[in-house]
């Protein structure tokens, strides 16, 4: 039953939970009586610009994240002085100004490609000391600033005009609010990112408001509910492997919707109802068998992208269990880990990943595991490199799309063969037999490739892509990149109005016959383009991900073929196809 | 602060003299007021007193809340000079997000003990006695326990005057105090008022009833500008009334008083 909480990495998400309780729990009771709800939420979304600073300056994200929050915070406080009037719609004129900073910032100045989404992002199975220093420090303050400027708080919001003769109104006050939710919602970006915050601060307190009337219960009440929901919410998604701020997001949603309808009902009503609930409950719980194991005496290892996993289990066969991270379809540019990612790593002996900055983020997984598996960078074994985007202070220094040359996969096919055999000597044979048929079918599909492209005239080997997914692909079969509907190797950038002309005009100008969607970005770009040039749309190509079990592109193998028969028919006007033997 | 105001001829109004009378409270010299540069009242002179009640006296939207408004620092002082020189309490309309507040009785009373205290200091036990005395003062200690919400509307005005007494504020600003009380309930908070009055408070009152404002000691007759000020007995004219309700003044007749006809005939409550 609590077995989830014998895990080092949800030990340690509790207590960040445990600690941001007391701040979420007592500016909850203030967000909700204030009417801050909505600033609250933006609080959180206008940090954005900061962590773009932080990203491409190289300085700690929490701190950018705190400064625009701060900023965000007194900003808003300066324009309702100036302009008393709905705190609400001041809060969206503030907060719209800092997302358009935040999305000129990362696409013009750093062109770093991050959008809102990944940088506020969060999760409770990847937290730090530096996370929990944070959340202790809000918990702080908020308990300090509660106890100085509670009762003023107090006065000023249940008399807005008498705040002022009462003392009540000094400006500090009201800032003093204003920031301590700013650090606090700071502090639970890395827990619950930026989205989910009012699962934590609004939820639990109108929850609490619900069934207390004096607000020292009601803020007793809120820190016990947003622990109580919190702990739950974390345990059930150990239990059911999903993410964990989305869990307790429902959880604490539906807590309210309970209580909402039990205070509505009549009273003989509500025993009914609320045994209902608790039954409802049960059964969920008892229908969330734990994750399992069932492959032990295999050897275990991680693999991070779909086409890792593909090598590692062709390579590995029967004698290893491949715990892969990213699911066919899903973007590599956005992961949110899952617990049986962080319980598989801590497992593993090995753990296969793509390098190039593209899965940064396992190495945080890993630490997070307390696992000892060492990390196997593929991506600095492979003999092609391609120079990745130059500017912003993360960009990577190789493009890290490496797979699209099979002579690449090659040589992450022979490094997976060496770390194996390494891991467990007692296999090599068949890790060794495995990885030579595998490597004969590899350049098979490398000849296949150069052959189809071969019967297309090179002037007409013209590719116009969602993103700059395919460099090394083109490099390799003499295909020349004209442009990308993204203009960048991530699929998380914007492009611009003029971005989008010059490509139409680049296409014009180029005689450029298809634009190829990918099978993992929205087409909508790339159609729109098409129209727009009389160009084709109709081919997809897998860029960074393999798709689905019974799709054309399930393994690497079929990926790559239908890339070059997309191609091939997108360059020939559908005149050409290429179908590839010595591959099946 | 010792700048003495100028003489000023007012339509309607009686002479204000320059004074440095120590008991005045509050003075308004060809005072207009507004919100962002666009006058609500014009031209209002008087001048509160100690241990004077004075009916603020106009139809609504006649400018009442707005010259209360004045003194709090919430309208915008446009022309002419406005001089408060006693701390001021407020017993404003119930709203209903203050009906919701998870507070009681004592707790808004305790309110007024904020402001004596530098902000690092807490209400402490010598507050919360002088709050309980307020509340003893009008009637409230029983329910000193009660959710400020439910309690009656009389009631409530009662514990915002007791606030204003934690505060020991020298001028209670009361907006239509009367509104929604039943007969006992107003009487009760009338004798409240006379008793706060001798205790050398002034005491301002909204009121939009003919009736309430005859019972004061002065006042003011607004509609966008000052019509009146001084005595009900001398100022209260057909003239004034029909000047500040804009003809809707009928005379009753055997009693030789004025009764206002309320707009559109609703049933006043």
């Amino acid at each position: 039953m609590l077995d989830p909480f014998q895990l080092p990495f949800v030990q340690r998400g509790l207590l960040e939970l445990l600690i941001l309780s007391i701040p979420a729990g007592l500016l909850g009771t203030w967000i909700v009586l204030r009417g801050l709800a909505f600033f609250s939420h933006a609080v959180g979304t206008a940090a954005f610009p900061g962590l773009v600073l932080a990203d491409g300056l190289g300085f700690a994200a929490p701190l950018g994240a705190f400064g625009a929050a701060v900023a965000f915070s007194a900003g808003t406080a300066v324009v309702a002085r100036r302009r008393p009037g709905d705190q609400d719609s001041l809060t969206a004129m503030v907060l719209v100004g800092c997302l358009a900073i935040g999305v000129i910032l990362a696409s013009d100045v750093f062109r770093s490609g991050s959008n809102v989404e990944t940088l506020l992002f969060g999760s409770l199975l990847l937290i730090d000391g530096r996370d929990i220093a944070l959340a202790a420090a809000a918990a702080a303050a908020s308990l300090g600033a509660a106890v100085l400027f509670g009762r003023r708080w107090l006065a000023a919001g249940f008399d807005p005009t008498a705040a002022k003769s009462v003392g009540a109104g000094a400006p500090y006050l009201q800032i003093a609010l204003l920031g301590l939710i700013a650090l606090a919602t700071t502090a639970a970006l890395s827990v619950i990112g930026a989205l989910l915050v009012a699962a934590l601060f609004v939820v639990p307190s109108a929850t609490a408001r619900l069934w207390t009337s004096r607000m020292l219960s009601w803020q007793i009440s809120s820190v016990v509910l947003v622990a109580v929901e919190g702990t739950a919410g974390l345990w059930l998604s150990v239990k059911t492997n999903a993410p964990p701020g989305a869990t307790i997001a429902t959880l604490s949603g539906a807590v309210f919707a309970l209580a909402a309808a039990a205070r509505a009902m009549p009273r003989p009503g509500r025993r009914t109802c609320l045994s209902a609930a608790v039954a409802a409950v049960a059964f969920l719980v008892a229908g969330c068998s734990s994750v399992a194991s069932n492959d032990s005496g295999k050897l275990q290892v991680v693999a991070t992208t779909t086409q890792i996993g593909d090598f590692v289990r062709e390579v590995g066969g029967n004698a290893v269990a491949v715990d892969q991270i990213l699911q066919p379809n899903t973007d590599p540019h956005e992961y949110e880990p899952r617990p049986s990612d962080i319980e598989g790593a801590a497992g593993a002996k090995l753990v296969f990943a793509n390098g190039d900055d593209l899965d940064a983020w396992i190495d945080q997984v890993v630490s997070e595991s307390g696992s000892e598996a060492r990390i196997v960078d593929l991506g600095a074994a492979v003999p092609v490199k391609l120079p990745g985007e130059s500017s912003g202070a993360e960009a990577s220094r190789y493009d890290a799309h490496w797979w699209h040359d099979p002579r690449n996969a090659e040589a992450a096919v022979e490094e997976i063969r060496r770390a194996l055999i390494e891991a467990e000597p007692s296999n090599a044979a068949e890790f060794r037999r495995n990885a030579d048929a595998y490597l004969g079918k590899l350049r098979a599909l490398d000849r296949g490739i150069a052959k189809c492209m071969d019967s297309v005239p090179a002037t007409q080997r013209k590719l116009v892509t969602d993103h700059d997914a395919f460099g090394y692909f083109a490099k390799r079969y003499g295909i020349t990149v004209v442009g990308a509907v993204i203009p960048s190797q991530t699929t998380q950038a914007q492009p611009s109005a003029k971005d989008v002309s010059d490509l139409v005009n680049l296409i014009e100008r180029e005689g450029v016959t298809a634009v190829f969607p990918e099978s993992s970005v929205s087409p909508k770009l790339a159609e729109t383009i098409a129209h727009e040039t009389g160009a084709s749309s109709d081919h997809t190509l897998y860029g960074d991900t393999l798709g689905s079990k019974d799709s054309s592109g399930a393994t690497y193998l079929q990926m790559e073929a239908a890339n070059a028969d997309a191609m091939v028919q997108g360059f020939s006007g559908g005149k050409r196809s290429c179908s590839i033997h010595g591959i099946g | 602060m010792n700048r003495a105001a100028a003489s000023h001829e007012v339509d309607g109004g009686p002479l204000i003299r320059a004074t440095s009378d120590r008991d005045v409270l509050a003075e308004a010299a060809g005072l207009t007021v507004g919100y962002g540069g666009v006058a609500a009242i014009e031209n209002v002179s008087f001048r509160v007193r100690r241990g004077e009640r004075i009916a603020l006296l106009g139809p609504n939207g006649g400018g009442k809340t707005t010259l209360l408004r004045s003194i709090t620092g919430e309208a915008d002082r446009i022309s002419g000079s406005l001089r408060v020189s006693a701390s001021w309490a407020t017993v404003p309309q119930t709203e209903r997000s203050r009906l919701d507040y998870p507070v009681s009785a004592l707790d808004v009373a305790v309110m007024g003990s904020l402001a004596s205290l530098p902000w690092w200091r807490q209400p402490g036990r010598r507050e919360r006695a002088a709050a309980l005395q307020a509340l003893e003062r009008v009637g409230m200690v029983k329910l000193a326990g009660a959710t400020f919400g439910e309690l009656s509307a009389g009631q409530r005005q009662r514990v915002l005057i007791a606030r204003g007494l934690v505060q020991d504020a020298g001028l209670l600003l009361l907006d239509e105090p009367f509104t929604g009380l039943d007969a006992s309930s107003s009487d009760r908070l009338e004798t409240l008022i006379g008793a706060l009055a001798t205790e050398e408070r002034g005491i301002l009152i909204a009121t939009h009833d003919l009736e309430q404002a005859r019972r004061w000691d002065l006042v003011v007759c607004l509609n966008r500008r000052q019509i009146a000020f001084g005595p009900p007995g001398e100022v209260l004219n057909l003239a004034v009334l029909e000047a500040t309700y804009g003809g809707a003044i009928v005379a009753i007749p055997d009693s030789g008083g004025l009764g206002i006809l309320p707009p559109h005939h609703h049933h006043q409550s």
